[in-house]
């Protein structure tokens, strides 16, 4: 029961993580507190993906000895973290600093339209046009 | 060169796009003139893929020259060859026809707005001919991107209608990466074909069960179907013209092959099957979709607007094809031919409902009293693609409405045929009402006849193009022309035999 | 319309701590992810790539399509962002 709680609490810290950024999305009024809603889910799906590439004890995933020779040296793979979710995510990041971008212009052409960044302040001068 | 082609057919537009503002720069005429160009290498290209896919099969490409799952692959089988047609096909009808509105719309942007144009339609086909889960996701972030801004530079509320398809849009994103998350974890692997391979000891996996739930919301989202399609009647309202005409038919046809693809290619029929009845959830979804779409339509004046809400009923009849495809054998046929058929009436409907914006600023039905007269040609397409929406023999509408009855006949679910037959009885209702204000009620009100002319060629004659079309792709529906791709897809995905 | 959110999330939440319920523990070494494609890019990102950054390989050699998208997605926003602000100038 133990071990199952501390080998699975990662999962669980960064979904809590990613409903408050949910919630935020959803509940609020303000067109720059969804934007920041979406960037702490986003942030933390990254994080769900990065923390599954660790292993005990391990170091980053830089062979060590690299010049020295090719294949001089057997390649221990279990001391080397898994590569392939820092990949992903990198991508996911750049992603996700594109969207923000977006949608922080779209946000900037609602302020010069309707001067306004409340979302229910929005809606009535929409109403009036 | 000719082996190269599936990925040819990604990268000519994205080198066009990244030419493009250099071209724009030199000279702003020439913009439009390229992006036609490439478009139209485009459309060879995909022809061409799917005459030899036809022939030899379904091709496999590495990028890079390293193998599955180290490398990305691209996988292009008859599924595949006929979205790339399509995407390419409406794209290049919607670059013709845009560029007189576009002119008048948003003058001093052109240059910027056809470069996101030809990277929306790269995106697209990036999409459509990808074989890595997380490959799809990167190119669906790329549409999703040029499409908020697309939708954004458009009049009135669009920027709002904008911003609340960026919201909902990036909670769909990020949907179908938590569960593409959720498979890495239990496979280690991202390619379709080898997930396909590895996950059926798995089924059964709380793991394997989430991330179904996850990617099919998350792209339930990006189709509009039906609780989650509160984005999409504004956002295809205010959009300008051309865009209105690509995202209608491209863009929300693509997700529904991502969401094929992911159930059928990598979640194997077996899964779907004997997983908690999804799709019976898929068939009352679409059935409530239906209704609920013309419903709203009928309640409408605004012209695009009530476009809107048919397209949201019109998914749901592609959705109640793939929801009843395990049951009959007729398969995923009628939600691939109303793929098509979709993509063509709805162009051309928006090709017109934008081109009485762009003569006279006419949004409002009301409004379009003796139109009949004035825009000849303009209201006979629109008189032939609302008889094939309604589905009058032997239009393309009709032939959609006869396969998904026949298939909910075979698999005997009645109710949704008393469905369909509903749902076609509320589109006649709200067509007619617009025929009729345009020619019908030319007598009355002799003062408030509006003084327009006909549009110009370039925008009138893709309409008609479109409008013709809907009924000669109907008779080649009927003759057979296009069933070899039909059979392929069927038995590709394991489909088309009744237990 | 704040309680309706509340409640969307903690079900949304709940559904994905079903899901967590059969992963693999954190940090296993034997986990499917580890075991099934990475090993292959650290055992010969050296000779096949002559790069001892192994997710330098990765992201350039081995899944460089990837990175192509990734630069799209940079240039769309770049577009996107100057379709949406710029000003008409004023004559």
């Amino acid at each position: 029961m133990w071990d199952f709680i501390v080998g699975h609490y990662n999962y669980w810290m960064y979904i809590g993580l990613m409903m408050i950024g949910f919630y935020a999305m959803m509940a609020k009024r303000n067109l720059i507190k969804k934007i920041i809603g979406m960037n702490i889910f986003q942030s933390a799906i990254i994080f769900f993906f990065i923390s599954t590439s660790v292993k005990k004890g391990v170091t980053v995933p830089i062979l060590e000895h690299g010049h020295e020779g090719h294949g001089s040296h057997a390649i221990d793979v279990m001391q080397y973290a898994n590569p392939l979710p820092h990949v992903l995510m990198l991508t996911a990041i750049v992603v996700m600093v594109a969207t923000l971008g977006v949608a922080l212009s779209v946000a900037i052409m609602i302020y010069r339209k309707y001067g306004t960044l409340e979302e229910d302040e929005v809606l009535g001068n929409m109403r009036k046009d | 060169m000719i082996e190269q082609i599936p990925i040819l057919i990604v990268i000519i537009p994205l080198i066009s796009s990244f030419l493009c503002p250099l071209i724009g720069l030199w000279r702003k005429e020439a913009c439009h003139g390229w992006i036609v160009f490439s478009l139209s290498l485009s459309v060879l290209a995909s022809i061409h893929t799917l005459l030899s896919i036809i022939q030899n099969g379904t091709v496999r490409y590495h990028l890079g020259n390293w193998n599955p799952p180290w490398g990305i692959e691209c996988v292009i089988d008859h599924f595949g060859a006929f979205m790339v047609v399509i995407i390419s096909t409406m794209s290049l009808f919607a670059a013709v026809y845009g560029k007189k509105t576009i002119e008048k719309e948003l003058p001093g942007k052109t240059i910027y707005f056809y470069t996101i144009f030809l990277l929306l339609v790269t995106a697209l086909l990036g999409i459509a001919v990808t074989g890595d889960v997380f490959n799809l996701y990167v190119f669906l972030e790329i549409a999703s991107l040029a499409g908020y801004a697309l939708i954004a530079v458009g009049k009135d509320r669009a920027p709002v209608a904008s911003f609340r398809y960026i919201v909902m849009g990036t909670i769909g994103a990020c949907f179908y990466l938590i569960g593409l998350g959720y498979l890495y974890i239990v496979t280690g692997s991202l390619n379709m074909e080898d997930l396909r391979i590895l996950l059926p000891p798995l089924y059964a996996n709380r793991v394997v069960q989430t991330a179904f739930v996850f990617m099919f919301v998350g792209f339930g989202i990006k189709i509009a179907l039906f609780p989650l399609h509160t984005w999409q009647p504004d956002a295809y309202t205010y959009a300008p013209s051309a865009t209105s005409v690509i995202i209608s038919t491209a863009m929300a046809k693509t997700s529904v092959y991502a969401l094929i693809r992911i159930i059928f290619s990598v979640f194997t029929l077996n899964f779907v099957t004997g997983f908690v009845a999804v799709f019976d959830v898929i068939c009352w979804i679409s059935a409530i979709a239906m209704i609920f779409g013309s419903v709203y339509a009928i309640t409408q004046n605004n012209l695009k607007k009530m476009l809107a809400y048919s397209s949201i009923a019109n998914v749901g009849y592609i959705m109640l094809g793939v929801g009843l495809s395990a049951s009959t054998s007729l398969g995923l046929t009628p939600a691939l031919m109303h793929i098509l058929n979709h993509a063509l009436m709805k162009g051309c409907m928006f090709m017109i409902a934008c081109a009485f914006i762009h003569k006279a600023g006419l949004w409002d039905i009301r409004d379009f009293v003796g139109l009949g007269r004035r825009m000849p040609y303009t209201c006979f397409a629109f008189i032939l693609a609302a008889l094939a929406m309604i589905g009058m023999p032997p239009s393309v509408g009709f032939i959609t409405k006869w396969y998904l009855i026949l298939a909910a006949l075979e698999a005997g679910q009645y109710i949704f045929v008393a469905v369909i037959l509903f749902s076609t009885l509320l589109m006649i209702v709200y067509f007619w009402r617009v025929i009729e204000i345009m020619y019908i009620r030319a007598g009355e009100g002799e003062g408030n006849e509006i003084k327009v002319e006909e549009v110009p060629g370039s925008m009138l004659i893709p309409g008609l193009i479109l409008a013709v079309l809907c009924f000669l792709v109907g008779i080649a529906w009927i003759s057979g022309l296009l069933s070899p791709i039909l059979e392929a897809v069927n038995s590709g995905f394991g489909l088309g035999v009744v237990s | 319309m704040k309680a309706l959110s509340l409640i969307v999330a903690i079900v949304i939440g709940a559904a994905l701590i079903y899901g967590t319920l059969d992963m693999p523990m954190w940090g296993d070494p034997h986990s499917p992810a580890s075991s099934h494609v990475s090993p292959y890019y650290l055992r010969h990102s050296l000779e096949q790539t002559a790069t001892p950054n192994v997710v330098t390989s990765v992201l350039a050699d081995y899944r460089g399509y990837d990175t192509l998208g990734e630069t799209t997605v940079i240039f769309t926003a770049g577009m996107a962002c100057i379709l949406l602000l710029r000003r008409a100038r004023k004559k």
